[in-house]
């Protein structure tokens, strides 16, 4: 057994874990934050997408003991607590970026880190090669495109109130 | 368009729960002292199973119980029912064989489930499953439809000759044949609609609960067809189906029937399991081929006047 201390969306956790543990597994059924998500078992869906210390993961990809340390933010860490929600999570919504959501937590982490390393003005070109790690089987990817690039101006222009 | 009332657009009530990672799909669920399955799978596209042999395996830490074949045919669960019967065009029903959930006595495809583990954790599961012994004796295997048809072709199930299980037409071949013969031209091409899988990005997961009480047993699953789910699981483990089927709050895109394995023994904790990527696209998916030859008659001013399609599909059994 593995010992870890991590913090998780602003909370400090530890846990004696099996060392095979990933962080999506550490994520999911030790901590029950059930938002990342598994769509594979060869780190190409990017349905576990998280951000550590400040860039996105595949939580597939890494074992929790290597994260010793770490800053963890998931999907459901975006947003403030009973705050308003994050610019990219709102974009999502008013662009119909998804469907069955299930790829979604990912596709949103994946575009907020986009967003900090590429900034605020993102082409189509740029949003969907930043995209290639990410599976979607339902939306065809257009809408996630749109929902990605508002989401980007929206992310420039400091905090959004909720549209309903 | 108006803001609101007729015409305006409505917003979907679900993505608040999805853009905010608060969704229940199947394999979030947690029921109160679950434990967690995992199916042992043949690597053998066609083999004879001469044993199976779990003693080591119900040894190791955390294993609750390894079921193979032969404990559903003891306790007399039933093989999966086909709900769609087809009539070939001799009148004949169409060649159903056995279909058990876990295999027994022959694997027919890679991904055939052998066994299944239960554990208290699914990685207990997976390390007891490297300790099933199974004896396979490979057999001859055939992956290309038009060649499972020829005469000596290897034989998959007993009561289907060449491998067909229904021969089935619609029209009027007189009609067509005439048609041919007064063609000015006859094109005839081979198609190959290359094996599909549909595949959605949610794996298939299950989790049943059975209440002592009610003699019930409560699935959730990655289905979009709960009612044909029940049907199905109450013609398999022998419980009349109760009240409603509740399709859950999760995630939509569930395709296909269950992915546990019921057993008729009272089992006193709920059961978990979750396909990966891998075992879900050999045989979770009903992948298919179709291979289609085409015969076009054709006039003079270039007007398709009949056609004449024959088609042979491929489909690996659903689980």
């Amino acid at each position: 057994m593995s010992a870890v201390a991590l913090t998780v969306n602003g909370k400090a956790v530890t846990g004696d874990v099996d060392p095979r543990t990933l962080l999506v597994q550490y994520l999911r059924e030790h901590l029950r934050l059930t938002g990342t998500h598994v769509g594979c078992d060869t780190s190409q869906c990017g349905a576990c997408v998280v951000h550590v210390d400040g860039k996105a993961v595949k939580a597939c990809t890494v074992f929790v003991w290597q994260l010793e340390g770490a800053n963890v933010t998931t999907i459901e860490g975006l947003a403030e607590p009973s705050g308003p929600l994050h610019p990219m999570q709102e974009a999502f919504r008013e662009h119909h970026g998804l469907q069955c959501g299930y790829c979604t937590p990912g596709m949103i982490m994946t575009a907020v880190d986009m967003v900090n390393r590429k900034g605020n003005e993102l082409d189509d070109p740029t949003i969907r090669h930043e995209l290639e790690g990410n599976l979607c089987r339902c939306t065809g990817y257009h809408n996630i495109v749109k929902a990605i690039a508002a989401g980007a101006k929206a992310m420039g222009k400091g905090p959004v109130q909720p549209t309903t | 368009m108006s803001a609101t009332g007729i015409g305006a657009a409505v917003r979907r009530k679900e993505d608040q729960r999805f853009i905010t990672g608060k969704g229940h799909y199947t394999d979030d669920v947690n029921r109160p002292g679950q434990c967690c399955a995992y199916f042992l799978r043949s690597p053998h596209a066609h083999a004879r199973i001469k044993a199976v042999d779990c003693a080591a395996a119900a040894k190791m830490p955390g294993v609750l119980a390894v079921l193979t074949g032969a404990e559903l045919a003891g306790d007399k669960i039933g093989n999966l029912i086909c709900g769609w019967m087809i009539t070939s065009k001799d009148g004949t029903q169409m060649k159903m064989a056995p279909h058990p959930a876990l295999a027994h006595g022959k694997a027919n495809h890679v991904g055939d489930a052998v066994a299944v583990i239960v554990a208290e954790t699914l990685a207990q599961a997976k390390d007891a499953a490297e300790k099933v012994s199974v004896d396979y004796e490979p057999l001859p295997a055939v992956t290309d439809p038009g060649k499972a048809q020829t005469e000596g072709a290897p034989q998959i199930h007993e009561i289907a000759a060449r491998n067909t299980i229904y021969q089935w037409h619609l029209g009027d071949q007189k009609a067509a044949e005439a048609a041919f013969k007064a063609a000015h031209h006859v094109t005839r091409l081979d198609f190959i609609n290359n094996r599909l899988a549909p595949n959605a990005i949610e794996p298939r997961a299950a989790i049943g609960e059975y209440d002592a009480g009610t003699d019930g047993l409560t699935l959730w699953n990655t289905t979009q067809n709960p009612h044909v789910a029940r049907l199905v699981i109450s013609a398999f483990v022998g419980i009349a189906p109760v009240g409603g089927a509740q399709n859950r709050p999760a995630g939509e895109m569930g395709v296909g029937p269950l992915g546990g394995v019921p057993h008729r023994r009272p089992w006193p904790r709920p059961c978990h399991s979750c396909r990966d990527g891998v075992r879900r696209r050999q045989q979770g998916h009903r992948p298919a081929r179709q291979d289609h030859r085409q015969s076009r008659r054709v006039h003079v001013d270039v007007l398709v006047v009949g056609a004449d399609l024959s088609l042979r599909h491929i489909a690996v059994r659903p689980v």
